[in-house]
């Protein structure tokens, strides 16, 4: 299958390029990056805590995407790639809110505060995994997809709600320190690193999307054999 | 290096689940391709 063949080359290249470029973030945040004055060390977690928050913001908006091409052109392959990237947005959900959690125990004095940023990320994660439960449920039924599909577009409504939270309310989660206005910033070290680490984010989302559209892709192989096999023997 | 653990913690946790991750959509991917090369055997039959 054509398809199969352009995941396969896909995942090689840009497992290539995401284990190069892991490694060279990785020296960024430990080795070359300074240390931040007031958090101490556990400030690195930044460097990964943030792109995956933003990675996660991708797929969703991915899986928005893919819901709208659905609902107008029918086409079950992008409901699969809507399913596949909403399990990835679930999982760069889940990474950034561990890793949040973790740092914010030794600077905050507590894993969790019911603050605007972390309530409303909070819901965002709940809203996909009720889409994937929701989907896993419905099955291969064409209404449930498309109810599905809807229920995944009015779920990235949560999104802008998420990255404006620190701008409309007063949290404990500290204000953005990229475009926040006067008195935010980064040392040019520490931007690069983040920058770089965003970028990698990106390879791994992609590199994730080809692994796992590789399984959609199989799948869909699969049904078809079983289908052709039951006609034959009919 | 106050609260190295904690940072320890942080990047364990993301390469856990990353792994984890990884792992069980490979293992499907196996399956499913062991499935489909079992039923092109039988056909062939």
């Amino acid at each position: 299958m054509k398809r199969a063949s352009v995941l396969r080359k896909m995942q090689l290249i840009l497992g290539v390029l995401l284990f190069v470029g892991m490694l060279f973030s990785l020296y960024n945040v430990f080795i070359m990056v300074p240390t931040e004055q007031k958090m101490g060390i556990v400030q690195r977690i930044f460097y990964f805590h943030v792109p995956s928050a933003m990675m996660s913001f991708m797929a969703f908006f991915t899986v928005a995407g893919f819901s709208i091409a659905f609902l107008v052109k029918r086409n079950a392959w992008h409901d699969r790639v809507a399913v596949a990237c909403a399990e990835i947005g679930v999982l760069f959900t889940t990474i950034a809110l561990i890793t949040g959690s973790i740092w914010a125990r030794p600077i905050w004095n507590t894993w969790w505060s019911w603050d605007a940023r972390l309530t409303t990320f909070l819901i965002l994660w709940f809203i996909y995994i009720a889409y994937l439960m929701l989907r896993d449920y419905v099955g291969e039924d064409q209404r449930g997809a498309r109810f599905a599909a809807v229920f995944a577009i009015i779920g990235t409504v949560d999104i802008p709600i998420v990255y404006f939270s620190i701008r409309w309310w007063r949290t404990l989660h500290p204000k953005p320190v990229l475009a926040g206005g006067e008195g935010s910033g980064l040392h040019p070290d520490m931007a690069f690193a983040l920058y770089f680490s965003m970028a990698v984010f990106f390879i791994l989302y992609l590199f994730l999307v080809a692994t796992r559209l590789r399984v959609e892709n199989s799948k869909m192989e699969l049904e078809e054999i079983k289908r052709l096999h039951v006609l034959s023997t009919k | 290096m106050e609260n190295l653990n904690y940072l320890f913690a942080g990047y364990s946790v993301f390469w856990l689940l990353l792994s984890v991750y990884v792992f069980v959509i490979g293992r499907q991917q196996k399956t499913i391709e062991q499935e489909i090369a079992a039923l092109r055997e039988e056909i062939k039959k």
